[in-house]
């Protein structure tokens, strides 16, 4: 072997020193930099710095508790998440952290196998049977997510799960009758984008095609969107497949919500105890989770009360966050609307339902993609 | 803590050397202050992983210490110096068997006589294997008078609990490590190297074996007959990939932060998929664990001196008890006994007509049988093993490929190429090649070489950082 260059020796040592010295700057920066509490990005309260204890030591707890704050708060995180997803695109990765790199700007999540259908199933059709000699019409309605509508957008060879065939199984086993919209979705895609490009939900106008759906099969009039007032709450919602597949510099997309002149509403928070006029919070326009502006957000129960519906029906609502942009137009066809989040409401809503005189509509709305870890459900029944 | 995550990368590893390297070696008439710092940082970072069972490592330690100094004052013959190397083995054995074995004992008795005993359900002490084997070496080679006494016990302890290779090997011995103990030099050039060498471990960890281990997790949880054959053959070759860039990077790292710290450890892996026969494979793969194994049991044994009968049964106690040192299973002991008849076939039957094949077609042979051994290796279910097995044969009712392959294929492609260049000598190869070239283009690669460390390094904290799959996978060993 010859001698080695003297430039050679000097630049392999500065490269070893440039390594030590980016490990020691992260260090520092990690130790002299301000926590968050909370990423606006990932939508999620990040890990807290573990307190001490000897039980926590010897189980490891405290250990695994530094890390995920280590991890958490590491230096320009979100520089580091967008370095990987450019990196694993780079590489030709189209799925990143369970999100397909989709086509026309899309980001859809997968479908994940799903585990609980048949409990789900049970659950509900345990709910069903307690309100069995009432005089309620309860519905079913299970709605596909863009992974389902907008099959045709996933990347070249992308593994499809059928949403549908699990939807099946879960009306069979329940027994309650269904409102399948997933025809109706199809039906619509030509009218507009039915999902948000960066965020699970769909969009309102999805949400009107799911209501259409809904108004066939109880055979009421839709109101059709001409009727409404159409404001554009917000023109650049990030939402949560945009964080969690990590591809930033993505342009967002906007958000329509629907006024009905002719409706004249009070909604009551029950839990807060607030009241007011609208549907809509536009305080959460300006925030990261845009889409919370549909019924402020969460609530384990809202009692909404339109003066002029055209029936003097009562409807109890036992829901998703994807019931929370079909409201608006729900509205219209009844007195009062109930609506239940069961994560949060623990009383029982069919004792609810049996105590509150004049409750003659049930509908139970769920997407397809969180329903299988939905913890909700285990509230309903 | 494994070595590929955040606060070893970040914290306790340049802690660790900072203090190390401001401490002197002699202060005072304490000995070894760079040991102390050592030990401290080892026994920390075992405890962060193990914080109870660091007792039970001090306690093996402890034992074979005792029983070095035992046998030095009294062991006059070898006769008696043979009782504390019975003492020694028999405690470090019977460690071992209790908490990796007994459970898997209890299992396979009360599977035949069918009778229902109760598991003990003890967690699995890291690195066990590790250690046990270390100080057992210790043991062996001061019966044998290979090493001399270690009088210190906390120089002991520093040697077996070593935080560069206590959970995941190579199995350094201490003849290996003895002088460099009590005396070693730290040198610039050296601590650079193994800076590098760290650092190569930690981008093939991160930034190959996960990703290769990422899609084998895929493709292991799609049912039965859902994989077609490429896919199940597609996966099995990941696993491999997974295992040996997983596997050779903890190596890779363990002997970069020894080169750190002035130590020198043995190579573990020498490019094992490369090899053209099993035989080869066996000398490339995981090296401190079958010259172990050919030390301390094959070659007392009697090896292959004393006729066929004799070898062969040697052969079987040690690719049994190879097979079953990697995990309480039967699928290990099953994957021992697999190479071990392999290796057998090799020499007895169809060894010499291998070798006069074309080089392709040995290396085909041997690829095969690695890949297929490795699914042996991966399930400890024997159902699922023969389930995935009539997926690769095509007897799942599945399809020979499928639009899902295509999927996988495309996702990892870039990363299954660049698994697949490295696993073959080709960084050393080139590298060579440059060392002989001219000043300019050495200067040139040297600044070519700044760039990719700094890039890749970037790119493996940022995938650290968003930490969705780092697999510890030795916790069996």
């Amino acid at each position: 072997m010859k001698k080695r260059p003297v430039w050679e020796n000097r630049i392999k040592t500065a490269t070893a020193l440039l390594l030590a010295g980016m490990v020691m700057l992260l260090a520092v920066l990690f130790i002299a930099m301000d926590k968050k509490e909370f990423s606006e990005n990932e939508n999620r309260y990040l890990a807290e710095f573990p307190s001490v204890s000897l039980e926590k030591i010897k189980s490891g707890e405290y250990m695994s508790g530094l890390e995920s704050y280590l991890a958490d708060h590491f230096p320009f995180r979100d520089f580091f998440m967008g370095v990987k997803t450019k990196a694993e695109m780079s590489a030709g990765k189209r799925e990143i952290n369970g999100i397909y790199i989709a086509k026309d700007g899309y980001l859809i999540e997968e479908y994940e196998k799903p585990e609980n259908t048949e409990r789900i199933g049970k659950i509900l059709g345990s709910f069903a049977k307690e309100l069995e000699g009432q005089e309620v019409d309860v519905r079913l309605m299970l709605v596909p997510t863009a992974v389902c509508i907008y099959e045709e957008k996933l990347p070249e060879y992308a593994p499809v799960r059928d949403q549908m065939e699990t939807a099946e199984i879960i009306y069979g086993i329940s027994g309650i009758k269904p409102v399948d919209c997933s025809k109706d979705l199809l039906a619509y895609k030509a009218k507009g984008e039915l999902y948000y490009k960066t965020d699970h939900h769909w969009t309102t106008l999805g949400a009107y095609a799911g209501y259409t759906a809904y108004c066939r099969e109880k055979g009421m009039d839709a109101v059709s969107l001409e009727e409404m007032t159409a404001q554009t709450a917000a023109e650049d919602f990030r939402g949560t497949v945009y964080s969690k597949a990590g591809d930033y510099g993505r342009e967002g997309d906007p958000i329509t919500i629907y006024t009905n002149p002719a409706d004249k509403l009070t909604v009551e928070y029950m839990d807060t105890g607030e009241t007011t006029e609208s549907l809509y919070n536009l305080e959460y326009a300006e925030e990261k989770d845009k889409y919370s502006l549909f019924l402020d957000n969460l609530h384990s129960l809202i009692e909404i009360t339109n003066e002029n519906a055209d029936s003097g029906r009562k409807l109890v609502l036992i829901k998703d966050s994807y019931a929370n942009s079909m409201v608006p137009f729900l509205v219209r066809h009844y007195k009062k609307i109930y609506v239940f989040d069961t994560r949060y409401y623990k009383q029982g809503v069919s004792e609810f339902i049996k105590e509150q005189p004049g409750v003659t509509d049930v509908l139970l709305l769920y997407n397809m993609n969180t329903l299988d870890s939905d913890l909700g459900i285990r509230g309903v029944y | 803590m494994v070595f590929s995550s955040i606060p070893f990368l970040f914290f306790f590893l340049p802690f660790c050397l900072i203090l190390y390297y401001i401490v002197p070696y002699e202060y005072f008439s304490v000995k070894s202050w760079k040991n102390m710092v050592l030990l401290l940082f080892s026994l920390i970072f075992y405890a962060w992983g193990e914080p109870v069972y660091i007792l039970l490592m001090l306690f093996a330690t402890a034992v074979d210490y005792c029983n070095g100094r035992l046998m030095e004052r009294f062991g006059t013959t070898q006769g008696r110096r043979k009782i504390f190397l019975v003492c020694s083995v028999a405690v470090n054995l019977s460690v071992l068997a209790f908490f990796k074995y007994a459970d898997f004992l209890i299992a396979t008795v009360s599977g035949i006589f069918s009778i229902p005993l109760k598991p003990l359900g003890l967690g699995l002490p890291v690195g066990i294997s590790f250690f046990t084997f270390q100080t057992m070496s210790y043991s062996i080679d001061l019966y044998r008078k290979e090493v001399p006494m270690e009088k210190n016990y906390l120089n002991y302890l520093t040697y077996v609990s070593m935080f560069p290779q206590l959970v995941a090997g190579p199995i350094v011995r201490y003849s290996v490590v003895n002088e460099e103990l009590h005396k070693r030099k730290i040198k610039k050039e050296e601590v650079q190297e193994g800076l590098f060498r760290f650092m190569q471990g930690l981008f093939k960890k991160v930034l190959i074996a996960n990703q290769v281990g990422a899609l084998w997790e895929e493709i292991r949880a799609l049912e039965a007959g859902q994989a077609s054959v490429a896919t199940a053959w597609l996966g099995a070759a990941a696993f491999t990939l997974q295992l040996y860039f997983d596997f050779s990077a903890y190596s890779d790292m363990a002997i970069g932060m020894g080169k750190m710290l002035g130590f020198h450890f043995p190579e573990n892996f020498q490019y094992p998929l490369s090899a053209i026969s099993v035989t080869d494979f066996w000398r490339r793969w995981h090296i401190s664990l079958s010259t172990w194994f050919r030390d301390y049991v094959y070659i007392p044994l009697g090896g292959n001196r004393k006729g066929t009968g004799r070898h062969l049964r040697n052969m079987l106690i040690v690719w049994f008890l190879t097979g079953l040192w990697h995990g309480a299973s039967w699928n290990f002991v099953l994957w021992g006994l697999y190479y071990g008849a392999l290796l057998a076939l090799e020499k007895y039957v169809w060894g010499k007509a291998l070798d006069r094949l074309p080089k392709i077609i040995r290396h085909g042979y041997l690829l095969l049988i690695v890949v297929v051994g490795f699914v042996i290796f991966v399930f400890d279910d024997m159902g699922a093993l023969g389930v995935y097995f009539s997926s690769m044969a095509g007897m799942a009712g599945n399809a020979l490929w499928g639009k899902e392959c295509l999927w996988y294929l495309q996702n990892y492609m870039a990363v299954l190429l660049a698994a697949a260049l490295l696993a073959f000598p080709l960084y050393p190869w080139i590298k060579s090649r440059i060392e002989r070239m001219g000043d300019g283009i050495r200067t040139a690669t040297a600044v070519v070489s700044m760039a990719g460390y700094v890039l890749l390094f970037l790119v493996t904290v940022a995938f650290l950082v968003n930490d969705t799959y780092n697999p510890f996978l030795y916790f069996r060993f």
